[in-house]
């Protein structure tokens, strides 16, 4: 599905993105990802298409805000009832503890919103909108009502039953967690929607600093192309000389950006681009080392799984030399 | 009990509370809707007017309806009738004296309402009747209930305003607490005692009850605001 929108309050926004499957519109908060869901919901004056003109009560789409508005004074089932109020009444029931069961929660239909978890809530918004029969789901910060520590747990169930229904799913989030796991990423930040394209192309190759950061690039170096041979580029930066591959706009003698992201970071494996530096800022996260190597003034980050640590008997002021695969190297345009 | 005066003017101003709680139901409703939910320009001066009655001595507003309503007034000379002194001319000073009453109660359900809830009715295919019907009537009516409730107490006891408007003639537009004053006036202090009894009877309850119904009402809201 294809959308193309332009809103003008509150945010002054247009863009077009393409929605395949579970996409993720990733961005930063206030660069109005909310208002475009809201725009595409009806619930905010914008024009384009699909559904332009008609009013948000004739809109087929699912609509999810980021605290699932569950209606306070009704049960699950009747929360999940009140888009089918085109059935009779016993058809109406059955048919909202068909969507709870679909999501997995048919036991507790009976429950009031306030009795129930912030997952089982969103369980149960879904299966409401769901019932709305939606051609597309839009999802409002699915994953920051939840406990980030359960996150994976609590979505990582919804997000399969989502990707298993076949609706084209909208997901407006910060959450590199969750775009890691979508089929298309569109990446949006104040100058527009500056990237597009599958999970994995975003997050390895993104098109702009701004997006590269987004992603989660924490080595982002300046260089300048000092060398282009076949399919690489050779990278004077401040961590020493670097093998990139080449990408089709590089010329050589150009200021680049050259990034490597800090779990991509591996040690003595390889022969190419080996750096040494000083150990520094060790610091445990969840079963990874997070750390940076000094070297020289330039400092580079890396995240390691905590085994490696142990093999290496790494700890701070030691000195250690790491390879940094060139395929994982990314080169960007200097801003 | 014994004064058939006293019943009659507890009956009108029963008569007079209920028409006016209903009149305030009416239009304090999507009154309370814009002033929690909109935002437009003079909204102050507009909210400023309508709390107005909180802080003016009654009888200043009674003045300026009895010369609006009076029979030299600009609604006799423009429209040709005249309110003051009839049951009408009560209605139009008690509706106007506890707007604010209702209002504010409103204006408070209306508040701690999640637009979201809203939106979210709309995009799940509800009209806006079955938005005010089904999402946001259910959710506060605690809250309007009170509201409402309260503006009847208040115009139960109302003074000032029903003696300039109304001017107190018995049996026609003398309500409770005029009547008290005037039994007092004449030293029957028996009489008086009896209907200030009743009173504080019945404006006891009422609060009671509005106490009950804010419990109730901050029990509903939603725990996903936490």
């Amino acid at each position: 599905m294809e959308i193309a929108y332009a809103l003008e309050h509150p945010v002054k926004l247009q863009l077009k993105l393409r929605v395949q499957g579970f996409t993720v519109l990733l961005g930063e908060s206030g660069v109005g990802k909310t208002s475009f869901l809201k725009a595409l919901a009806g619930l905010i004056f914008a024009t384009g298409q699909p559904f332009g003109g008609l009013r948000a009560e004739h809109r087929p789409v699912g609509y999810l805000p980021q605290h699932f508005a569950l209606f306070p004074h009704l049960r699950a089932w009747q929360n999940v009832a009140f888009p089918l109020a085109h059935l009779p009444p016993p058809q109406r029931k059955a048919q909202a503890l068909a969507y709870l069961d679909q999501m997995g929660i048919a036991g507790l239909s009976e429950q009031f919103p306030r009795e129930l978890s912030g997952g089982q809530q969103q369980r149960v918004a879904l299966a409401r909108a769901l019932a709305r029969e939606p051609k597309i789901l839009l999802l409002d910060e699915p994953t920051s009502a939840l406990d980030a520590a359960t996150r994976e747990e609590v979505f990582g169930g919804v997000l399969e039953r989502l990707k298993s229904l076949q609706i084209p799913t909208l997901v407006a989030s910060h959450d590199q967690w969750l775009a890691q796991r979508a089929d298309w990423v569109g990446v949006l930040t104040r100058a527009g929607l500056v990237q597009q394209g599958t999970s994995e192309e975003v997050f390895t190759r993104p098109a702009t600093l701004e997006v590269a950061r987004l992603v989660g690039f924490r080595n982002l170096w300046e260089g300048t192309v000092v060398l282009l041979e076949g399919a690489w580029a050779l990278v004077a930066t401040p961590i020493g000389l670097l093998k990139a591959p080449r990408q089709a706009w590089v010329s050589l003698g150009q200021p680049i950006r050259l990034g490597v992201r800090p779990e991509e970071v591996f040690t003595l494996q390889g022969r190419e681009n080996l750096i040494r530096g000083r150990v520094r800022h060790l610091r445990s996260q969840g079963l990874r080392i997070r750390g940076q190597l000094l070297i020289g003034e330039a400092v580079l980050d890396f995240l390691l799984p905590r085994y490696k640590q142990l093999q290496l008997d790494l700890h701070e002021g030691q000195w250690l030399e790491v390879a940094l695969e060139p395929h994982c190297l990314h080169l960007i345009p200097a801003d | 009990m014994s004064d058939p005066v006293f019943w009659q003017t507890l009956r009108l101003t029963l008569e007079v509370s209920l028409v006016t709680t209903l009149i305030l139901l009416l239009l304090g409703l999507p009154l309370g809707w814009v002033l929690a939910h909109k935002r437009f320009w003079g909204k102050r001066v507009l909210e400023s007017v309508v709390l107005l009655p909180l802080t003016l001595p009654p009888t200043v507003l009674g003045f300026y309806l009895l010369l609006l309503m009076g029979q030299n007034g600009p609604i006799a000379q423009t429209l040709g009738f005249t309110w003051a002194f009839r049951f009408e001319g009560l209605v139009v000073g008690s509706v106007l004296f506890s707007l604010p009453f209702a209002l504010n109660g409103y204006r408070e359900a209306f508040r701690g309402l999640e637009l979201d809830l809203i939106q979210t009715a709309r995009t799940l295919g509800a009209g806006w009747r079955r938005v005010w019907l089904e999402v946001i009537l259910p959710i506060t009516w605690p809250g309007i209930l009170s509201g409402t409730i309260l503006a009847f107490a208040h115009t139960l006891g109302e003074f000032g305003v029903v003696l300039m408007v109304g001017g107190s003639i018995p049996g026609k537009t003398q309500m409770v607490s005029i009547y008290i004053y005037d039994q007092v006036q004449a030293l029957q202090f028996g009489r008086a005692s009896e209907a200030a009894a009743v009173l504080l009877g019945v404006s006891f309850a009422l609060v009671y009850l509005v106490r009950t119904l804010e419990d109730e009402w901050r029990s509903r809201m939603p725990s996903s605001t936490r």
